[in-house]
């Protein structure tokens, strides 16, 4: 069998969400297919101008194609028009020029797909929301599989998403929310569907005193890890720690890792580190007295099962339903809504060592259960199986 | 600032039952939104003088003294004058539980901080429109100008167009005149050619 992933990036300095799920789960499906990724020559997901030179490469012994994006994206007009369809009644055609100015608009990547059908087994498209997606979906829905990664923001309402969810032979959710969301938009339950999500690479050395020694930390703290924006709540997170700080009588620091699109402010017990590598990251993971995942959309959080992983506990955003939902199933974190339930919750946890081990050990259980690779793997040869056999 | 840290709380342990072996998030986190609820709130100055002022309208409680003389009249003119608000007062001197009261407090500290943020983005945009303002005033200035010009040539092209006219009316007169003059000059050399000929026969008789 031969599978296709078809991404909108990928590369090893991809660290994207969408993107590094299917690196990951195509290095993984290598063991058990033929491989191939087709992709753009995309590396800044803002305007998919063309990065990489060449059209083809192996990247962790997966051959990669790379089609060129024939129009990059203009970030004021595609604001202009996602206002537009979000806020006012409007035509489909307005939705598919949305769709074109978002991008990557690569034609030559679909043109591939199509004259190529025959080469390939299955075609395993990552993030709905992308041109490559909608169209290659479109065009080969009998040798099509989504994997949405969707998050609960406007733009899945779009009438185009609505019969797009229909179409594809099978779909892999992320989660339990996410799989409601889309079943109760499109009303797509008869097509084949499972919840997977993808496993964690844990690196075989890491060391929490040597994170300690290596960028200064002293004392209990907590850390946040991804992109520091507004998108993922950090704003909101910096007002509820500083708060948090003024009020009660603690010394616990916020550490925060990862690439910066936010002012950061100025405190002694909020330490900014950057963009670590993994073993840096992982070693900062098990130092800390909890995870801090304040954002308001997520489809999975791979960062939230690397600290279950290494039995460390969450406090997380208790609007973002996929978040609450996973602290809820793992029993491994706590969520808040607002100030006072964020200064209650983190209060708690700070206090109760033993809460935090129950809690570690809750998530770790958890994600053994779902997210170790020998799952995921079995998930997908089970849901391919499955396709084989409806042939 | 020193105060500030004086007041700084230790963190509450107490309230949270945890069953260590068996533990339920769901559970947890009703209890602390439960805690949250019942948390002491400080009413304002400003409340406990309301409450106070308002008091003084409610019915009188039992046991105490009844007011006389000028306290008494007072009372009476004020209750006669305060009449039309009475429903309200009553509301506002209702009797609220300790719990609601809370909730009405933690409602109002989130309506205070909506309104503060509001008046954050209020101000933003007064400051957008003050910008906005001032480029369209100058955008305004400068087609008044432009506008002031045009009407300056319009006015001049009305002034040249009068004396065109003015000046064709008076040759279209002149034209006219010297018509007349051509016809009267006309008929005089008629009358002298007739009369040529009637001297000449006179001559030639």
């Amino acid at each position: 069998m031969k599978l296709a992933f078809v991404v909108q990036r990928y590369g090893l300095e991809i660290s994207g969400g969408a993107e590094l799920h299917c690196r990951w789960v195509a290095e993984h499906m290598k063991k058990y297919f033929e491989v191939e990724v087709l992709t753009t020559k995309a590396f800044d997901y803002i305007t998919w101008k063309d990065h990489y030179p060449r059209e083809e490469e192996v990247i962790n012994g997966i051959p990669v194609k790379r089609f060129s994006v024939t129009r990059t994206r203009d970030p004021r007009k595609f604001g202009r028009i996602q206002n537009y369809i979000l806020e006012n009644e409007h035509r489909l055609e307005d939705e598919l020029k949305w769709l074109e100015e978002e991008g990557p608009y690569s034609p030559s990547l679909i043109k591939y797909i199509n004259e190529h059908q025959n080469d390939y087994d299955y075609f395993i498209f990552f993030s709905y929301r992308y041109y490559h997606s909608y169209c290659g979906i479109n065009s080969l829905p009998q040798k099509s599989i989504l994997v949405p990664t969707a998050e609960h923001d406007p733009v899945i309402y779009l009438k185009i998403f609505k019969d797009l969810f229909r179409k594809p032979r099978a779909i892999i959710y992320n989660s339990v929310e996410e799989k409601n969301m889309i079943n109760s938009l499109s009303q797509n339950m008869d097509v084949l569907e499972d919840i997977i999500g993808v496993g964690t690479e844990i690196p075989s050395q890491f060391s929490s005193e040597g994170f300690r020694r290596k960028y200064q930390i002293e004392g209990d703290y907590i850390i946040y890890i991804g992109r520091i924006d507004e998108n993922k709540g950090c704003h909101k997170l910096f007002d509820c720690f500083l708060r948090f700080k003024d009020e009660i009588d603690s010394d616990i620091k916020l550490v925060l890792v990862g690439s910066n699109k936010l002012k950061i402010p100025s405190h002694s017990d909020i330490a900014y580190l950057g963009f670590l590598s993994d073993e840096d990251k992982f070693s900062a993971i098990e130092g800390a007295l909890l995870l801090m995942m304040p954002s308001f959309y997520e489809s999975l959080s791979m960062v939230t099962l690397e600290a279950w992983a290494l039995r460390i506990p969450v406090l997380a955003n208790a609007r973002c339903e996929v978040l609450k939902g996973q602290c809820m199933r793992s029993n491994a974190g706590l969520f808040y809504e607002n100030y006072e339930e964020f200064r209650e919750a983190l209060g708690l946890l700070i206090s109760s060592p033993g809460l935090c081990e129950a809690m570690g050990k809750n998530g770790q259980e958890y994600f053994k259960q779902n997210y170790t690779w020998e799952v995921i793997e079995n998930k997908y040869l089970s849901i391919l199986n499955q396709l084989e056999k409806e042939k | 600032m020193t105060d500030k840290k004086e007041q700084k709380k230790f963190i509450n342990k107490e309230k949270i039952n945890i069953d260590y072996d068996n533990i339920d998030v769901a559970d947890i986190m009703d209890q602390i939104k439960r805690k949250i609820a019942t948390q002491p709130i400080k009413p304002a100055e400003g409340d406990l003088k309301n409450e106070a002022f308002y008091s003084s309208f409610g019915p009188s409680p039992a046991g105490s003294e009844e007011p006389s003389g000028t306290k008494a009249k007072a009372k009476k003119l004020l209750l006669r004058v305060m009449k039309p608000f009475s429903p309200l007062i009553k509301v506002m001197i209702f009797p609220v539980h300790q719990e609601t009261q809370n909730n009405f407090d933690q409602t109002n500290r989130r309506l205070d901080f909506l309104n503060e943020k509001l008046e954050g983005e209020l101000g933003k945009i007064h400051e957008k429109l003050d910008h906005l303002n001032q480029a369209t005033n100058k955008r305004v200035d400068l087609a008044f100008e432009g506008l002031n010009k045009a009407l300056e040539y319009i006015k001049l092209l009305h002034s040249l167009s009068h004396n065109i006219v003015v000046e064709l009316t008076k040759l279209k007169i002149e034209q006219e005149n010297l018509k007349v003059k051509t016809r009267i000059m006309e008929k005089d050399f008629e009358f002298l050619g007739r009369k040529e000929k009637a001297i000449e026969k006179e001559i030639f008789k």
